[in-house]
């Protein structure tokens, strides 16, 4: 097992490595010249962009300029913004902000998620059951912006009015209560992704022999969901939460826009806009490494749900 | 210039700006402290770059630097420039300005307010090296283009020679060719001085400087501002001020992403003014808000406008004549943007002296006509309509595509751009042959700046002329203008140049952009001024 | 809302509920043939054949449902932009005036060319990697999963700029691609997970003891086992993909306008939501109706392939 995790390990560093590689040619392919972006609807002075890109060694060539960045990487330096602002000291900001509202939105999307499809599938075929598959039709077909606002709205804006102040409306002062409403904004589709999974995974597990078993074993029905059935249909759930862990911290960019959350969704687009390489290299190679040790993680809960996945 | 408000990024676009940050510094939770030291607080975009005058271009960073800098001139209501850090600014010829400074003024750590500070700002700003955004600003005084002499070649300068001092509180700025309209100009954040602390052992402004700006205005910055992790700027009064003050001690800066955003926020209490509403609240700002909702005049443009330099589908003027007469205005300010907008009838904002109510005829929505004179002229089958899709922009360039369907009968593509500079990108390639939108607010309330950056031969190259519209009786008459020896004579030649706008239809006027905001009970007397910042003078805590 | 959802659900209900109750196949035939034979009895089945028979004829011929052409730039007038409900517009107008009925059943053909297209490409791509990457494990696993974590956390933004300066254009087939790219690699994590589970059951221990092919492990085996997850993700995607479709748009990646379709018209109206919200309802309404038919024809599939249930 540890020889394993080992491997796991050294094998992030080509991975880091490509990561950064594919990226940093992306972002330099792309066309649109950064400082041009940088000046809005008016022009700049031909002269004026071409001291600034002399000073951002925008004229260099792409491999000069990648073998600059990795080279501060190694020195600790992530380089920085066209506003003259260390990337690395941004991302320490942004990532704590991104980190509490992904881990709000994926514990939200686990017990909500898992609860309803638990109680679709204990009452399969019921009028729960319609019920719960009417309301995650909505999640998938109502965009984050629409729910954003509105639930800004009622739970924000009304209840304070009304002399509640439960929910902040934005920012990020008001400690974690801030982070309740983005969370479950933000975990709207992956609530009806999980939710479809549990339920079916669950029907299925039900009509397995050894559930019938228990069943017949005459085992409270409890026991029978909690400690059979839900541990053997926990393989595709962790898989998902695994894999959504990226997509709730680099795609939050519409969720964080609407409550004033300063994360790393707004900045990867921003700096994808303004083609800020440091910037989004910077992050995405966070996110490998983000993603990376998520999936180990998820691979090695195979082992730990399924005794009969063993890695050598 | 000042593009970013009207260029606002809405949530579901792209998002240019971003706010920050993990300390939670609000005031707005601290419920044991007097009410007297409660900050005004305001809204405010994320500032693009760090704050210095020369390189403060954009809305969101000039809202912060006017409250921390006093300009030389303000404007009255009359939109007349009034003095203000200055004596006096006169001229003889319109060529060599005089500039003498109040006496009183001093910078934030308590250092005189010298003419030096003018000079060296100016000469910092104006030299190409040190690439600041409002360079281009200082290119009518004499010995500019010394300090820019152009691509890869090195400046041998660091001084204009039209900038002298001539004693403590005086200086002299001698311009290459007369512009009447120069003490206007200097209302503008660029005209901001600097003092000798902003610069470092190299001569270049510090970084240090320029998160914590020292100024010479009624506010000072509490923090060195991080760009990146603050979601507030925090100034306090400057009591030093000898100018008029504000009547409270405490402003914050709130910075959002989504103006709908710190519409909900103002709606829930945690914020005071907000002046940049998006149509989707005016409904509701109107309804809740009352007598606390700002609706007034905003000396903004939007435009259509053709590729002219180098595309001959819309070399007939009368096809462009056609094109705006089917453009039903009234509808789309009124369905598409809630009344935030004015239907435009002249390339001058009605809120500038010079404007004249129905100058451009064909601006007005004639269907009838449009589609006879289209089709008599023949117009071409397929227009193609381009626009920024970072900004509000969508909506209404769709409702323009379909008048020009309905009307002249003809397809319409409609191409978003990621963002402005792809236009401008491909219009610099002579790759798009379509017509895209622009949009302009003011630098300095004067006619003249409607015309000369936007439509001058000069500007094709430096200025913002995407057009590339060239016409010589046009740039006599701005010169004319520009050499006048008073204000009224210079604004009958521009008024003379307005008119072979409206003759040539370089551009279409669609809207003027008007100002809409709200604020809490907390405060009153909220206006706004030309140049679309809050006056700080008037406003008053309530209660 | 519920008027209209309640016919679909009908099927769902009755077919879940009551046990197929189908005589089976006169004699032993294949896995599949066995699941199709099934499949055409389950009222689970009719109930969203039948409703995805209605989408398409939508997509295929929109002008058997409406007599409005919404090309037709003079049928919007925007003087009667945000209209409720009335005779002339059933749905009502949106934010440009245009009918919004006329252009839901217009904007079907776009929607579900993307949405499906994106499925099967993400699908198959995903599904067939992750077979083979669950099933062989070793270095190929290795190698796949690894790529699949470099493309996690490729930004959507920047995959769909990519795309952009590739075919700078921007088509239903752009979108695809634009989709499918930054989305294969959830349904490669999701099948390659079931793989792995399946993988150890007794059943294809005992098909390998019996000297089995792998091939034949594989996809007689495994897959009809390990589909069930992929099915469900597959469904979801399908929605997600119809809705993001409109996010590409602003970068000139997507559809535009004079094209219509489900995706575009929902962005469209959200930012006057509360204003009126039947253009953004109605539109949205078709879509959960595409969904909710390929979530039955999903569960009808995975039902049938479900030997425990015959």
């Amino acid at each position: 097992m540890s020889r394993y995790i080992l491997r796991r390990l050294i094998q992030a560093i080509p991975v880091l490595l490509g990561a950064t590689l594919l990226i940093y040619a992306i972002v330099f392919a792309l066309p649109g010249d950064p400082i041009a972006a940088l000046a809005g609807e008016k022009r700049m002075d031909p002269d004026i962009v071409d001291v600034l890109r002399e000073q951002y060694h925008l004229n260099d060539p792409f491999l000069v300029q990648y073998w600059h960045y990795i080279v501060g990487l190694l020195g600790g330096d992530f380089g920085t913004t066209f506003a003259g602002v260390g990337v690395g000291d941004i991302m320490a900001g942004k990532f704590q902000v991104t980190i509490n509202l992904a881990v709000t939105a994926l514990v939200m999307e686990a017990v909500i998620g898992v609860g309803l499809g638990l109680y679709a599938a204990l009452r399969h075929g019921g009028a729960g059951d319609s019920l719960i598959l009417a309301a995650t039709l909505v999640l998938i077909s109502v965009p984050v912006l629409v729910t954003g606002f509105v639930l800004q709205l009622l739970l924000g804006v009304r209840l304070k009015q009304a002399g509640i102040d439960l929910f902040p409306v934005a920012g990020v002062s008001e400690g974690w209560r801030g982070y309740l409403l983005p969370g479950f904004v933000l975990a709207g589709t992956s609530i009806a992704y999980l939710t479809r999974l549990t339920r079916n995974s669950l029907v299925e597990i039900m009509r397995t022999d050894y559930i019938r078993t228990a069943v017949a074993k005459g085992l409270p029905r409890s026991r029978v969901v909690g400690r059979h059935a839900l541990r053997n249909a926990l393989i595709p759930l962790i898989t998902y939460l695994g894999a959504d862990l990226g997509a709730l911290m680099g795609g939050a960019v519409i969720t964080e826009t609407i409550f004033n959350l300063p994360g790393i969704g707004q900045q990867l687009f921003s700096s994808v806009y303004l083609r800020e390489q440091p910037v989004v290299v910077g992050i995405v190679t966070v996110l490998v490494l983000i993603y990376i040790l998520a999936n180990l993680v998820v691979d090695l809960l195979y082992a730990v749900l399924d005794p009969r996945i063993r890695y050598e | 210039m000042r593009v970013t408000k009207g260029a606002r990024l809405t949530a579901g676009a792209a998002l240019l700006a971003l706010a920050l940050a993990a300390c939670g510094n609000s005031a707005s939770s601290g419920g044991g402290t007097a009410s007297g030291d409660l900050p005004v607080r305001m809204e405010l975009g994320e500032p693009q770059k760090l704050f210095h005058p020369g390189d403060t271009t954009e809305s969101e960073g000039a809202e912060v630097l006017a409250a921390v800098f006093a300009p030389l001139v303000g404007y009255d209501e009359n939109k007349q420039a009034v003095d203000e850090v200055a004596e006096s600014i006169e001229s003889k010829d319109n060529r060599v300005w005089t500039v003498s400074l109040k006496p009183g003024y001093t910078w934030h750590d308590g250092a005189k307010l010298t003419a030096q500070n003018y000079v060296d700002a100016w000469n910092y700003a104006a030299n190409q090296d040190n690439a600041q955004s409002a360079n281009g600003f200082f290119s009518r005084i004499d010995g500019w283009a010394d300090l820019n002499p152009g691509e890869g070649k090195t400046v041998s300068t660091k001084e204009m020679k039209g900038l002298k001092v001539v004693d403590e509180s005086t200086f002299r700025v001698t311009l290459s060719k007369p512009f009447s309209q120069f003490k206007t100009m200097l209302g503008y954040t660029a005209f901001y001085p600097l003092p000798k602390v902003a610069f470092g052992a190299d001569g270049r402004i510090t970084e240090e400087y320029a998160r914590k700006p020292i100024g010479q205005g009624y506010f000072q910055f509490d923090k060195p501002f991080n760009k990146g992790t603050d979601q507030s700027i925090d100034l306090t009064r400057y009591d030093r001020f000898p100018g008029k003050k504000p009547k409270f001690t405490k402003l914050q800066f709130k910075l959002y992403t989504s103006s709908e955003t710190a519409f909900n926020d103002l709606a829930a209490g945690n914020l005071d003014i907000h002046d940049s509403l998006p149509p989707s609240a005016i409904a509701r700002a109107k309804s809740e808000f009352g007598e606390r909702y700002l609706d007034q005049a905003d000396a903004g443009v939007a435009y259509i406008g053709f590729p002219m330099q180098y595309n001959k589908t819309y070399a007939n003027v009368k096809v462009r004549e056609a094109i705006s007469m089917a453009i039903d205005r009234e509808t789309i300010a009124d369905k598409v943007f809630s009344g935030t907008r004015a239907p435009a009838d002249d390339f001058i904002n009605p809120l500038l002296d010079g404007y004249r109510a129905g100058a451009c005829a064909v601006c007005v929505y004639d269907p009838l006509k449009a589609g006879e004179q289209y089709t008599a002229n023949n117009g071409p089958k397929t227009l193609e309509l381009g626009y920024n899709s970072d900004g509000p922009h969508k909506e209404w360039i769709e409702a323009v595509a379909n008048s020009l369907r309905a009307n002249l009968g003809v397809e319409v593509k409609v191409k978003p751009f990621e963002k402005f500079a792809g236009i401008l990108d491909e219009l610099d390639e002579k790759t798009y042959g379509g017509m895209f939108r622009m949009g302009w607010a003011i630098d300095y309330p004067s006619a003249e700046n409607y015309l000369t950056p936007l439509f001058s031969t000069i500007a094709i190259k430096t200025g913002s002329n995407y057009a590339g519209w060239s016409n010589q009786e046009f740039d006599a008459l701005l010169a004319k203008g520009d050499s006048a020896r008073t204000q009224e004579e210079g604004l009958k030649f521009y008024q003379q140049a307005d008119d072979i706008l409206i003759r040539e239809m370089p551009y279409i006027p669609v809207y003027f952009y008007r100002t809409n905001g709200a604020f809490s009970q907390n405060v009153k007397g909220v206006k706004i001024d030309l140049l679309n910042q809050i006056k700080w003078t008037e406003v008053e805590k309530a209660g | 809302m519920s008027d209209t959802l309640a016919p679909a659900e009908r099927p769902q209900n009755g077919g879940v509920g009551g046990h197929p109750g189908a005589s089976r196949p006169p004699k032993a035939a294949s896995l599949w043939s066995d699941a199709w034979y099934d499949l055409r009895r389950r009222p689970l089945f009719v109930g969203s054949a039948v409703l995805i028979g209605v989408l398409v004829a939508m997509a295929v011929f929109p002008s058997l449902f409406t007599s409005v052409n919404p090309f037709d730039a003079a049928t919007c007038d925007l003087a009667q932009a945000r209209q409720g409900m009335s005779a002339a517009h059933r749905f009502g107008t949106d934010n440009l005036g245009c009918d919004v009925y006329s252009r839901v059943v217009y904007g079907a053909r776009n929607s579900l060319v993307i949405g499906l297209s994106t499925t099967v490409v993400t699908a198959l791509l995903g599904g067939l990697l992750g077979l083979l990457a669950g099933f062989r494990g070793g270095a190929l696993d290795t190698l796949l999963s690894r790529i699949t974590e470099i493309f996690f956390a490729i930004p959507s933004i920047l995959g769909a700029l990519l795309i952009l300066a590739i075919f700078r254009t921007g088509n239903v087939w752009t979108v695809m691609l634009a989709l499918a790219v930054l989305a294969w690699p959830l349904t490669y994590r999701i099948m390659r997970a079931a793989v792995i589970t399946a993988k150890g059951q007794d059943y294809v221990l005992a098909a390998r003891a019996l000297g089995a092919s792998a091939p034949r492990i594989m996809f007689r085996h495994i897959l009809p086992n390990a589909v069930a997850s992929v099915i469900v993700v597959a469904t979801i995607n399908l929605g997600t993909f119809i809705a993001a479709e409109a996010g590409l748009s602003f970068l000139g990646v997507g559809l535009r306008s004079p094209d219509i379709s489900w995706g575009l018209m929902i962005s469209d109206a959200r930012e006057r939501f509360l204003e009126a919200p039947w253009p953004l309802l109605f539109p949205a309404l078709f879509l959960s109706l595409t969904v909710l038919a390929f979530i039955m024809l999903g569960d009808a599939v995975r039902d049938a392939l479900d030997p425990k249930l015959r």
